[in-house]
């Protein structure tokens, strides 16, 4: 199985329709691969979807970074009991 | 003008004096004046007809607010009765069959007259909402944002309307006449052409070019203004607004405390309660309460909103060359285009979404609330169920409509429901998120999107439109049981819950006009308008009150149903320990809709937001620069609003449970 920042990547990759292999762990959403707001939502529903876990909006919505996001999900899917 | 006033003919010295001070009449006798009189104050003047003239020792003030001295000067003036220190001067053609009240000001006025059997704008029919017609509005002085909105809209009602018609013509027929009336204390000057216009006290009309079969309706507590350059015929202005700025308003109702100026147009359209339209046109559209337009390319046509914001360019289309303009659009309460935001009609779009984009199909999200719809490159609508919900913009239009209502008199005729979380708009995320679900549920991972009534849905944006909507109805539920308890301190608890024998459950609500009301409310009162029980003005309104005064007993019935479906709790046998339990549950829910909140106001100073500050300088002056102008999040001003509402909140609960552990 694929690590999490891999598969946090890809599905970056493809809601923002960007190149995974130029997308790095200190890249901005905004900023560096250019999400609107609207898509921090949809990010956050695909890595739902993708890692099976449900996060708290306030605190997903304030994660701003690939790295950020990457430890963030760790973070959940352990509490959450998600073999990642 | 008082209705003691005593007149008496002029003397013969008094007609000999104002025939050296240039008056004619055709008939001195029919010239009546009241104490006292001074013949210095009539200059110039011809007199035709049976003209009543007040006392003129006193003064008047213009529009300009100088006192002037009463008195008729330089004017042609037929058949008119004139209160107690009033000035008429420099009327250019005639002032003909007015009654005129006292202190007000006449000047400069080319023509002023009522013809035979006016209706001064009452009993106009406007094409509303359609305008190929159909949905005919009839104007009246007393007509308010409900019994128009049902007027044309509920036309799937026949019996109905056929009795509300007769109700508002025989309301309409009621001011028809053959002379026309001016207030007290009305300052007018420099107007074209006032022809068949009521004019109520305190009003100003300035520089106006030209006002013809209308009412301005206008008291001391509301005065209204009508500005330079203003054309208006087939009208009806209310109390406390302001058309200023060369308007151009036709078959056109303006209700209370609107603001129409800036070059705006309008034409069959009802405007009500606060509005505002500068700059921009709107045709056949029913703008109910709260309906804004600021800008310039802005068309408003064939649609009917309200609590709605319009971006620049905002505009919609209601025919394609076919039957002609037959479409019409519906955007509910709370809506906001952006800018050059275009729907092709019809369409219907849900309380509190947000509409960008050119949207070249139709499309229904009536069912789904507080959403934020997008044009894809070929015009196809795309949707985000529920995310307006947390966006700082909604939350700062709910608090703000309350405090900005301009109608100051006492009589306000719209009845106005702020609220923004109801059993309206909550019911409506019920029904949304149960229908989300179910899509969900029957849709293969695989799809990407799925269409919902026209508009497209990213198929994981499914199960996020019903968080969003579970947080809104979790916390609108879980707050009004606890506000309901914390009301009702010192009553036993099932006391507190109740609900009143007379309250009324429609699982369904309506939004009549800006009047929210559960649908059997309105069936009833229909019923009864049908049935001739209630078969005029009064009766209706005081029929319209008197649901608007049950709103809050019709919205806890609603409440604990909705309580009960959502959290399977029945609230009439709930313990202490459940009501501990929805004071901890509303602190979570409410708690983490603030910070989302919190989270979207911080956006607005993000490093992107800061684009293009610092101009000319060097990178540093960027932050600096932006902090100047916009300040910093931590001390703007909503921002501490909101941390102080979470703060309150926190400090709410824990008292509450204070208080129930010790009950």
């Amino acid at each position: 199985m694929a690590s999490v920042e891999e598969r946090v990547k890809e599905v970056t990759a493809r809601v923002l329709k960007v190149d995974t292999s130029k997308i790095g762990r200190g890249d901005q959403f905004g900023a560096d691969l250019g999400a609107e707001s609207v898509q921090s939502v949809e990010l956050v529903a695909m890595f739902e979807e993708e890692f099976g876990i449900e996060m708290n909006e306030d605190e997903a919505l304030s994660v701003d970074t690939v790295g950020s996001a990457i430890d963030y999900i760790s973070k959940v899917c352990q509490e959450q009991g998600v073999q990642v | 003008m008082a209705q003691t006033t005593q007149y008496r003919s002029l003397k013969n010295n008094e007609v000999q004096a104002l025939t050296g001070q240039g008056c004619t009449s055709d008939d001195w006798s029919r010239v009546q004046v009241a104490e006292p009189f001074d013949t210095a104050r009539l200059r110039n003047t011809q007199f035709s007809g049976d003209v009543r003239i007040g006392a003129v020792g006193g003064s008047a003030a213009s529009t300009t607010g100088l006192a002037k001295p009463a008195g008729i000067y330089n004017a042609y003036v037929a058949d008119c009765t004139i209160g107690d220190n009033v000035r008429i001067a420099n009327i250019g053609s005639h002032l003909a069959s007015y009654d005129i009240g006292d202190n007000t000001c006449i000047e400069d006025v080319g023509t002023m007259q009522t013809q035979p059997g006016a209706a001064f704008g009452n009993g106009v029919e406007i094409e509303v909402l359609n305008e190929g017609g159909g949905r005919e509005v009839i104007l009246f002085n007393e007509l308010s944002s409900q019994i128009a909105y049902l007027m044309c809209v509920h036309r799937y009602r026949p019996k109905f309307i056929e009795k509300l018609t007769a109700i508002a013509r025989s309301a309409a027929s009621a001011v028809k006449g053959n002379r026309g009336s001016v207030g007290t204390d009305v300052r007018i000057s420099s107007v074209k052409r006032i022809v068949d216009v009521n004019i109520g006290d305190h009003a100003v009309i300035d520089s106006a070019a030209s006002l013809v079969n209308g009412t301005v309706l206008s008291a001391e507590d509301a005065p209204t203004t009508v500005g330079a350059d203003v054309q208006a015929e087939k009208f009806i202005i209310g109390e406390g607004s302001q058309v200023t700025g060369g308007a151009i308003v036709s078959k056109t109702f303006v209700g209370q405390g609107c603001q129409i100026g800036k070059q705006f147009s309008a034409e069959n359209s009802a405007f009500f309660a606060n509005c505002e339209g500068f700059h921009g046109e709107a045709c056949s559209i029913f703008a109910g309460p709260y309906t804004v337009t600021h800008h310039k390319s802005t068309l408003l046509i064939a649609g009917l909103f309200s609590f709605y914001n319009a971006g620049s360019g905002t505009n919609q289309s209601n025919h394609m060359y076919k039957l002609g303009p037959l479409h019409e659009g519906k955007l509910e309460r709370g809506s906001k285009t952006g800018s050059f935001a275009y729907m092709m009609w019809p369409c219907r779009v849900g309380p509190f979404s947000v509409v960008l984009g050119k949207h070249k199909g139709t499309f229904d999200t009536s069912d789904l609330p507080f959403s934020f719809l997008d044009a894809t490159p070929t015009g196809k609508c795309s949707l985000i169920p529920g995310l307006n919900l947390s966006t700082v913009g909604t939350v700062r239009d709910g608090a703000k409509w309350p405090t900005r209502d301009r109608r100051k008199g006492v009589v306000k005729r719209d009845r106005i429901s702020f609220d923004v979380f109801s059993p309206l708009t909550v019911g409506r995320m019920i029904r949304g998120s149960a229908k989300l679900a179910e899509i969900h549920e029957k849709t293969e991972k695989t799809v990407d999107s799925i269409n919902f009534n026209g508009a497209d849905i990213k198929r994981v944006l499914l199960r996020t439109g019903q968080k969003f909507y579970r947080s809104g109805i979790h916390m609108y539920l879980l707050e009004k049981v606890l506000s309901r308890i914390e009301q009702a301190q010192g009553n036993a608890l099932s006391k507190a819950l109740a609900s009143s024998p007379d309250a009324v459950y429609s699982e369904d609500w309506l939004d009549i006009g800006g009047q929210m009301m559960p649908r059997k409310r309105l069936d009833d009162l229909c019923a009864d308008v049908e049935s001739g029980k209630i078969a005029d003005l009064n009766a209706l309104n005081a029929a319209l009150d008197k649901v608007h005064a049950a709103y809050a007993d019709d919205e806890w019935v609603w409440v604990k149903r909705a309580y009960k479906q959502v959290f399977d709790q029945d609230v009439d046998t709930m313990s202490q320990e459940d009501v501990g339990k929805v004071a901890e549950d509303l602190l979570a829910v409410n708690g983490k809709f603030l910070r989302v909140i919190l989270g979207d106001a911080s956006k607005e100073f993000g490093e992107m937001t800061q684009t293009g500050f610092g101009h000319d300088g060097q990178p540093d002056d960027v932050a600096v620069d932006f902090e100047a102008v916009r300040g910093t999040y931590e001390t703007n001003k909503f921002v501490k609003q909101i941390e102080e509402q979470i703060k309150a909140l926190e400090g709410r609960v824990e008292k509450f449970k204070a208080q129930v552990a010790s009950a």
